[in-house]
């Protein structure tokens, strides 16, 4: 990243998941913090994409088929004899 | 400051479950199975013709699992060793039923902004790149809301609709909560890609979230 | 090495909402954190840094181990608050925000980019940080990025001056 003094909302949003994930160099976590602390509309934001993520985690996945599962479970019990 | 891993934990209950598997526990394998289903049957469905095909590989996977099981060093994780392991097998199928669809090849072209352009300020304005009107705050929010079966449904369907490569790097990360290391490994991309794919993502579940709560 | 330190309202960090240790009559327990200098540690400000982040509760703090400078911010594995600068309360802060945005009515009209003043007063609400990039966002406009800096300076001048702050 080019020396920056600032960074606008247009790019706090592209930058924000690699914040959340601790992907950013030092100095560009630093201006990104810079920016959250004084714009509301991009700490919402954040706590937004925050909100997602963990909302995101509590879907709950589509169960194996039931034939699947036999299948499976019975070439577990041919492995386990062999 | 830092909040504590998580990870020491899981790791044991991966360690724990690996040795039932190899007692030959039968619970061990279902809950193994159970867990990594969704993931599997998604990334191999992405390298074959069909989910009829897909489940095939996902069979074979098992197979493939349990007949290496004594091999398994534990340099890497369970989970990603599975994945690599899946994936070798839906490769394979793939190319020989001649459907090749490298993953990388799926990335998309151009840029796919987070949020549209028209809602910051143009080049000409004063403040380029500011937001013209702020998001709103989802902390007035009643937190049943926040959690509610509609809500999920509407993630669920925002999953679903993302294209296959940022779904099965979502589903990964965020539902199954792989290290981004184990995605990379398990897929075949960069880290870059990874990043690139899990931002897209996670931004059009926000937009959705953003769409139904806001009306 | 002593700094200075925003803390929210209820003494938690900004970022992190970690809860500190507050002084009163003695300074505050210690605070240790992971040898991460890249990823954690405890962040605090010069006085030059003051403007910039513009909090809601300022503490003086003591730091020890190596301190890294950044651009707008010291890091440092170790620190303890010692004492609340009372001054900086919400008072002072709406004074601050006030003089932002009366320089900031002046630099754009200074430079000739009267447009740039509509963002002023809607933005008073928001606080002494928005303002204070404001101001010095607009001397920037005007007059370039040694521009942003001085007027960063003079921000911390005033707020320095007017808390005795060294």
């Amino acid at each position: 990243m080019a020396e920056h003094e600032h960074i606008s909302c247009q790019e706090v949003v592209e930058l924000v998941n690699d914040y959340l994930d601790k992907g950013l160099e030092p100095e560009t976590a630093s201006l990104f913090e810079q920016h959250v602390n004084f714009c509301d509309g991009c700490d919402w934001y954040l706590d937004q994409m925050r909100t997602t993520i963990s909302t995101v985690g509590r879907v709950t996945e589509e169960e194996v088929p039931p034939e699947m599962r036999d299948k499976l479970m019975t070439a577990f019990r041919e492995w386990k004899r062999s | 400051m830092s909040e504590a891993e998580v990870q020491p934990s899981a790791a044991a209950e991966e360690q724990e479950l690996l040795e039932r598997l190899r007692a030959g526990d039968e619970r061990a394998f279902e809950t193994l199975v159970e867990r990594h289903y969704p993931t599997m049957l998604a990334v191999a469905r992405h390298y074959v013709s069909s989910r009829a095909v897909a489940e095939e590989v996902v069979q074979d996977a098992w197979l493939g699992v349990l007949n290496g099981l004594d091999r398994f060093e534990g340099r890497s994780s369970l989970r990603t060793w599975i994945l690599r392991i899946l994936v070798n097998r839906a490769k394979t199928r793939g190319a020989r039923d001649a459907r090749t669809v490298p993953f990388a090849s799926i990335m998309p072209q151009g840029e796919e902004a987070a949020v549209e352009p028209e809602r910051f300020r143009g080049p000409d304005d004063p403040f380029p790149g500011h937001w013209r009107a702020y998001p709103g705050t989802w902390q007035r929010l009643p937190e049943e809301a926040l959690a509610d079966r509609e809500t999920l449904e509407v993630v669920l369907t925002a999953i679903h609709r993302l294209p296959p490569p940022q779904r099965i790097v979502i589903t990964m990360r965020d539902i199954q909560g792989c290290e981004a290391e184990e995605v990379c490994a398990a897929l075949d991309v960069s880290e870059g890609n990874q990043r690139v794919l899990l931002h897209r993502a996670r931004s059009k579940v926000r937009s959705a979230l953003e769409r139904h709560f806001d009306g | 090495m002593n700094a200075y330190k925003f803390l929210r309202a209820d003494g938690t960090g900004v970022f992190t909402r970690f809860a500190w240790p507050l002084p009163g009559d003695t300074p505050g327990a210690w605070v240790q954190t992971e040898p991460d200098p890249c990823r954690s540690g405890i962040h605090a400000c010069r006085v030059r840094d003051l403007p910039y982040w513009a909090g809601r509760v300022l503490y003086e703090i003591e730091l020890d181990g190596p301190v890294v400078e950044h651009k707008t911010k010291v890091v440092a594995p170790r620190g303890r608050l010692l004492r609340r600068i009372d001054g900086w309360d919400d008072d002072f802060r709406a004074a601050f925000t006030r003089h932002c945005a009366d320089r900031a009515h002046e630099l754009a009209r200074a430079g000739g980019i009267e447009r740039w003043e509509e963002v002023i007063e809607p933005s008073i609400p928001e606080g002494p940080a928005l303002l204070s990039f404001v101001a010095a966002r607009i001397a920037e406009e005007a007059a370039g990025v040694e521009a942003y800096h001085a007027e960063r300076s003079r921000q911390a001048g005033w707020i320095a001056d007017r808390l005795r702050l060294v």
